[in-house]
């Protein structure tokens, strides 16, 4: 099977300073699975995201990231967009006066801008939004609106997943996307993850409840606690922590 | 510089000096848009219960520009409102100095008066110096000013950066954003200049 990511030896701290947030962390994923990373609060699971998606306030000191055979950790956020890396927010960020029209015009421009591409032409970016809000539930008028400005938390998190739907991933990291959902805004978001799942494309899923995981069916579970992945295993692992914890690990 | 009031022009020039008197229940909302330096004064009197004056204004300054805004805002009779938001941004040497004075006269009771002076500072040789100062008078008002010199958000960016939003157009968004409260309800192709003049 075709290797999309691999992590290793991963050491990552807060940039500038010396606390060790992740303290050696391997891990592989091939082309087409979903890997669940779950852990308690603290140990490392939105560290991990963010070292993926290239957060400066984060700083490597060890280990590697190999991402579709390329060296990952020189490449900038945006770049790594481009290649195909996507991370749902668990805090997606307002930009007032910003619509997500604007936005996610400017973001596709910018990848087809990078692979020497022209701007989209109007008609096929309004297909292609028309196409991709329909996925989440998301009325016409959401495409005027400010980016995340005034949504609920349901919102914020369809609008993720309209994002994801509009870049087309090849890895997509789910952050804790089921934090602050009902039960029908997780069932859309759900949905709209598994619609956009092909065979080709790959998951991580954080997070700390098995809800989610109930919905996005991970191949491959990992435990993560302060900074290391103390148990990987089969989704089996998933019904083994709701019952004892994570202490057991 | 150019002046709105509503959405037409009512002022241009590298010198502006407005002296704008609001009589009872009268209302007015003003747009500064500065696109280099140059110097503007505002001298309102407002002079009758009722009235309400909205005074916003935004400034890009770069290279060597100077800008003064200076702001006479009087409230004589109580009764009255005014509020004001100035945001602006800095790059090269560029220098900027925003005089804001509120004063509300002794029997001006149930003034409310507001002052916001935000500014994006993106280059360590750029200087905005903001001088915010109330005087009152009267016991019985709502006043408040504040100012800020700031960067951009860094967490705001990296969001940007995550969807594929390249760096500079992250960079460009971000002052777009910043200024959208003030260029709420101006012409289009004002809009547009602003938006060229940030590129």
């Amino acid at each position: 099977m075709k290797e999309i990511l691999k992590i290793s030896g991963l050491h990552a701290v807060i940039a500038g300073t010396d606390k060790e947030i992740l303290k050696g962390i391997d891990l592989t994923i091939n082309e087409g699975e979903v890997h669940a990373v779950m852990g308690p609060n603290g140990a490392g699971k939105s560290t991990l995201s963010s070292v993926l998606t290239g957060k400066p306030q984060y700083e490597v000191t060890a280990g590697s990231i190999t991402y579709m055979g390329k060296d990952l950790l020189v490449m900038s956020p945006e770049e790594r967009s481009w290649a195909g890396i996507f991370m749902s927010f668990q805090y997606p960020v307002e930009i007032p006066g910003v619509s997500i029209q604007n936005f996610m015009k400017t973001a596709i421009n910018c990848k087809r801008e990078a692979e020497g591409l022209g701007d989209i032409s109007g008609a096929e970016f309004l297909k292609l939004m028309r196409e991709k809000m329909a996925l989440v539930h998301m009325k016409p008028d959401f495409a005027k609106r400010e980016v995340n400005v005034g949504f609920s938390g349901g919102e914020k998190k369809k609008n993720e997943i309209f994002q994801m739907a509009m870049l087309d991933p090849s890895l997509s990291i789910l952050d804790e996307t089921d934090s602050g959902l009902d039960v029908d805004a997780l069932r859309i978001v759900a949905e709209g993850v598994n619609t956009l799942k092909t065979p080709q494309k790959s998951t991580i899923v954080i997070t700390h409840y098995q809800r989610l995981l109930e919905m996005i069916v991970p191949d491959v579970v990992h435990i993560l606690k302060d900074g290391k992945i103390v148990c990987t295993g089969g989704r089996e692992l998933v019904g083994r922590i709701e019952a004892e914890g994570y202490d057991s690990f | 510089m150019i002046l709105f009031s509503g959405s037409g022009i009512i002022a241009s020039g590298d010198s502006l000096h407005q002296e704008i008197r609001l009589d009872a229940g009268q209302a007015m909302d003003l747009v500064l848009v500065a696109l280099g330096g140059g110097q503007a004064v505002f001298d309102v009197e407002i002079a009758g219960a009722g009235a309400d004056i909205n005074l916003r204004g935004l400034y890009l300054c770069g290279g060597n520009d100077r800008l003064d805004i200076k702001v006479n805002m009087r409230h004589s009779v109580g009764e009255s409102r005014s509020n004001q938001l100035f945001r602006g941004i800095m790059t090269g040497e560029a220098r900027a100095r925003f005089d804001g004075r509120i004063v509300v006269a002794p029997d001006a009771q149930k003034t409310e008066a507001y002052q916001i002076n935000q500014n994006l500072q993106l280059s360590d040789d750029a200087v905005v110096e903001t001088l915010p100062q109330l005087e009152i008078y009267a016991d019985d008002v709502k006043c408040s000013h504040g100012a800020t010199v700031g960067n951009l958000n860094l967490d705001e960016q990296f969001y940007m950066r995550s969807r594929g939003v390249s760096l500079e157009e992250a960079r460009r968004l971000q002052m777009i954003s910043f200024l959208a409260p003030v260029m709420e309800g101006l012409p289009e192709d004002v809009k547009e200049q602003v938006y060229a003049a940030i590129r």
